[in-house]
């Protein structure tokens, strides 16, 4: 037999393992992704509404209960920063330090509000209540008002496709930024001096 | 061309292993990041949340190491071009959606920069596809093991 012929059946097994190894991981875990679906929470699974509102844009009226009170964006004479979020979104977690930082900085200037958005709890598939928004308010250390949103009437005007949308309303009720996710605090302060140092 | 092809192989497959990898773990964020391009019935998200990442990881070591390197990426472009077109969709309909590229960190919306790049990337797949597997790949030596 030539070292030709003894090497094929050798090359021919390497190639032919390797190849039913790939498929059978990828069967595998095929499987085990449909085995799991479950586990991956319901509101990752859902499609945010999304709203058309854009920079320029009046801003539509809101009411909100917070955990300081009643906030009625009519009333209010100073800018608004409002923050649509969701208790079991990882992205809304790690803006609330940047909020939270931007509440204090700019205490008497712009008034921040904290709204649920999402029709799902802190685990991400049974339903939001207050006692969620409270726990989500105490872990964090949230100083700005917050509000449970139950009939998620904010969201459903204001939502930009995802969590957190954050939107800087000025004092003539226009839309002066509206974004979604995790925004640089840089970023959200030049937007705010900007639309104080217009005085609008 | 061979040194070209290698070259283009291990950025390729780094791409896909690091975005691949960036994604393990953290299927919730990407079903989410997957949903915002509404393309997907709902029973279908989270499966392929799971998968999907184990799968970019696959093809990207294959691609680094050369083995079955033609299918390999032949296998990325069809991945690309599928996700190039999904991005593009989003464009159009005017939906502010998370590419999701690169695992949770990855904040970029979709825009037609994002496609450009990804076609960019597709046409680097055909190029690793036609001209495979390169120099230092598992098939060249498998081939040479057999001559």
């Amino acid at each position: 037999m030539s070292r030709a012929a003894a090497a094929r059946p050798s090359r021919q097994i390497n190639r032919t393992t390797i190849i039913y190894a790939t498929i059978a991981v990828l069967a595998i875990a095929a499987i085990v992704a449909v085995a799991l679906a479950n586990r991956v929470p319901k509101a990752a699974q859902t499609v945010n509404p999304s709203t058309t509102l854009a920079v320029g844009d009046t801003a539509p009226e809101f009411t909100a209960n917070t955990n300081a009170g009643a906030f009625d964006l009519a009333s209010v004479s100073s800018p608004v920063f409002l923050e649509v979020f969701a208790t079991w979104c990882p992205h809304c977690q790690h803006e609330v330090p940047i909020v939270d930082e931007l509440a204090k900085k700019y205490a008497g200037k712009v008034a921040f509000v904290g709204v649920t958005g999402s029709p799902y709890g802190i685990d991400g598939s049974s339903p939001e209540n207050q006692a969620d928004v409270s726990a989500w308010v105490d872990k964090l250390n949230v100083t700005y008002p917050v509000a449970f949103d139950p009939n998620l009437t904010v969201a459903n005007t204001y939502l930009q496709g995802g969590y957190p949308t954050l939107v800087l309303i000025g004092k003539n009720k226009k839309i002066a930024m509206i974004t979604s996710g995790e925004i640089p605090v840089a970023q959200l302060e030049k937007s705010i001096d900007g639309l104080l140092s217009s005085g609008s | 061309m061979n040194v070209l092809v290698l070259v283009l192989r291990i950025a390729l497959g780094l791409t896909f292993v690091v975005a691949g990898g960036l994604k393990i773990g953290h299927a919730d964020i990407f079903a989410s990041q997957i949903a915002g391009f509404e393309l997907l019935p709902q029973p279908l998200i989270a499966p392929l949340a799971l998968l999907l990442p184990f799968v970019e990881v696959l093809v990207g070591a294959y691609l680094i190491v050369g083995l079955f390197t033609r299918a390999a990426a032949v296998a990325a472009a069809i991945l690309l071009a599928v996700f190039d077109g999904a991005i593009a969709l989003a464009v159009v309909r005017g939906l502010h959606a998370s590419c999701g590229c690169f695992g949770p960190s990855d904040q970029t919306t979709t825009s037609w920069g994002e496609v450009a790049r990804d076609a960019a990337i597709v046409i680097v797949a055909l190029i690793i596809a036609w001209r495979a597997p390169g120099a230092i790949a598992l098939d060249r030596r498998m081939e040479q093991r057999h001559e």
